[in-house]
């Protein structure tokens, strides 16, 4: 039997008012009719308690799309979870924000694409900059955990630091900062938006300076980008071993982006309840462990701390979900990955960088 | 750092108790920590009222036979790194 899970990660809803050329959501958005009703989620928030899980991420999309997220939230709270709100802050406003932290919020993390406005608006396809600032700073009146989270890439990276005092004003306990992982759409504008090395080598170089300055204060994590690292990360600390991701519609996946690998059958909690799909559903057996593991990880020293790196990855890259993560510079097909960040120093970061594509609003219904 | 006698530590916004009364677990965004017996001690004691040093004198009463400056040592060590992580507020 694994150990139980520790996180749910809650796709609530794919509709959002944001069309971030980066999103990590899958190609194939699910429509606004397919979405769990209220009562199908209180279900998995309870379940999910019973199961030992303690965390909750309710994210999107845009959670807040959702207009029964105070519910939402009462009920994970009711389940013992603790819960954190991952959202742009449109749809926000002061008697909600209310109602969600008397509701038992505990966490709210709010996204933001960079400190100058019309930047920001470009990633966003929309014009939302300004006013996601002004929601964001009605946060600090209330007594709960407030993440400002930035996604880096090449088009923000090089003023990291002015990015970064714009986030430290609005006061947050944490400032994440998170490079780009490429799957969804920010795989399908990986060209636009790869960094360079030395991008990448001064923006360390920020990030431990201001992490010295802001200590006891402003805690700062990172997601360092795996196409430069010399081991892949340990992706969702290892495949079904912790998180447990249930899409708008229901069906259960142990990872964000499980549904690019053919031949996997999701569950959905529809039918199942979340400790039989954990346990015994085969998309979560799949590559649990190491028995799948081929070589050169199967032998490999560093196989229990990153656990082959990401299946998603490998499969997107050489086709192979059981190959392999080829940002490891030990992987027989490392030099697809080179590839990509080859050649890139002498590229200028246009701003205005037309040939991306912007991630659509989910249809209202299932054709 | 050494912890100031006159700094009243309490959980930071957004840290809170879950978990079990067998295994109480202290949640935080991100992340959850088991805290053992005398880590549960010492973060019992952190209400944002009391000072360092009351904290300090109240463990050594219940730990009679700890030394109280191994007890201020090691109770300043446990919140500094809880503080370094902002799970506790200085």
């Amino acid at each position: 039997m694994p150990s139980n899970p520790l996180a749910l990660i809650a796709e609530i809803t794919h509709r959002c008012p944001l069309h971030c050329v980066y999103c990590s959501n899958p190609l194939q958005l699910a429509a606004a009719n397919s979405e769990l009703p209220t009562a199908e989620w209180r279900r998995v928030f309870a379940e999910a308690g019973a199961l030992g899980v303690l965390h909750l991420h309710l994210t999107g999309g845009e959670p807040l799309a959702r207009t029964d997220l105070e519910e939402l939230v009462c009920a994970a709270r009711e389940a013992g979870l603790y819960t954190n709100l991952i959202t742009s802050a449109l749809g926000l406003n002061r008697d909600r924000l209310a109602r969600l932290v008397s509701g038992g919020l505990d966490h709210i993390q709010i996204s933001f694409q960079d400190s100058q406005p019309d930047r920001a608006d470009h990633i966003a396809g929309t014009e939302s900059h300004l006013h996601k600032v002004e929601l964001a700073r009605w946060v600090r009146e209330h007594k709960i955990a407030f993440t400002a989270n930035l996604v880096v890439h090449r088009r923000n990276l090089n003023h990291l630091e002015e990015m970064l005092l714009f986030l430290e004003e609005l006061r947050p306990d944490r400032i994440e900062v998170a490079n780009t992982q490429y799957y969804g759409w920010a795989l399908k504008n990986r060209h636009a938006l790869m960094p360079t090395a030395s991008q990448l080598e001064n923006a360390l170089r920020t990030l431990e300076a201001t992490k010295i300055r802001l200590q006891g204060r402003i805690r700062i994590d990172s997601v360092l980008p795996d196409y430069y690292a010399q081991f892949p990360k340990a992706c969702m600390g290892g495949w079904a071993q912790r998180m447990i991701l249930i899409t708008p519609s229901g069906q259960a996946w142990p990872c964000h982006a499980a549904g690019v690998i053919p031949g996997l059958a999701f569950a959905n909690v529809r039918d199942n309840s979340l400790s039989a799909i954990w346990n015994d559903s085969p998309a979560f057996q799949k590559f649990r462990g190491e028995s799948w593991m081929q070589e050169p990880c199967r032998t490999c020293e560093h196989r229990h701390e990153d656990f082959g790196g990401c299946r998603c990855q490998a499969l997107l890259l050489i086709g192979d979900a059981a190959a392999t993560d080829p940002v490891c510079s030990l992987s027989p097909r490392h030099e697809v990955v080179l590839q990509e960040i080859q050649g890139l120093e002498g590229q200028a970061p246009s701003p205005q960088l037309q040939n991306w594509t912007y991630r659509p609003n989910p249809s209202r219904t299932t054709l | 750092m050494p912890i100031a006698d006159t700094a009243k530590p309490a959980l930071a916004t957004g840290c809170r108790w879950g978990g079990s009364q067998e295994q109480p677990v202290l949640l935080f965004p991100e992340g959850a920590i088991k805290v053992q017996a005398t880590g549960l001690a010492i973060l019992r004691l952190c209400d944002g009222q009391r000072t360092f040093s009351e904290i300090v004198d109240e463990l050594h009463r219940t730990y009679p036979d700890a030394l109280a400056e191994r007890i201020r040592q090691e109770a300043g060590d446990f919140l500094d790194q809880l503080n370094a992580k902002r799970i506790v507020n200085l």
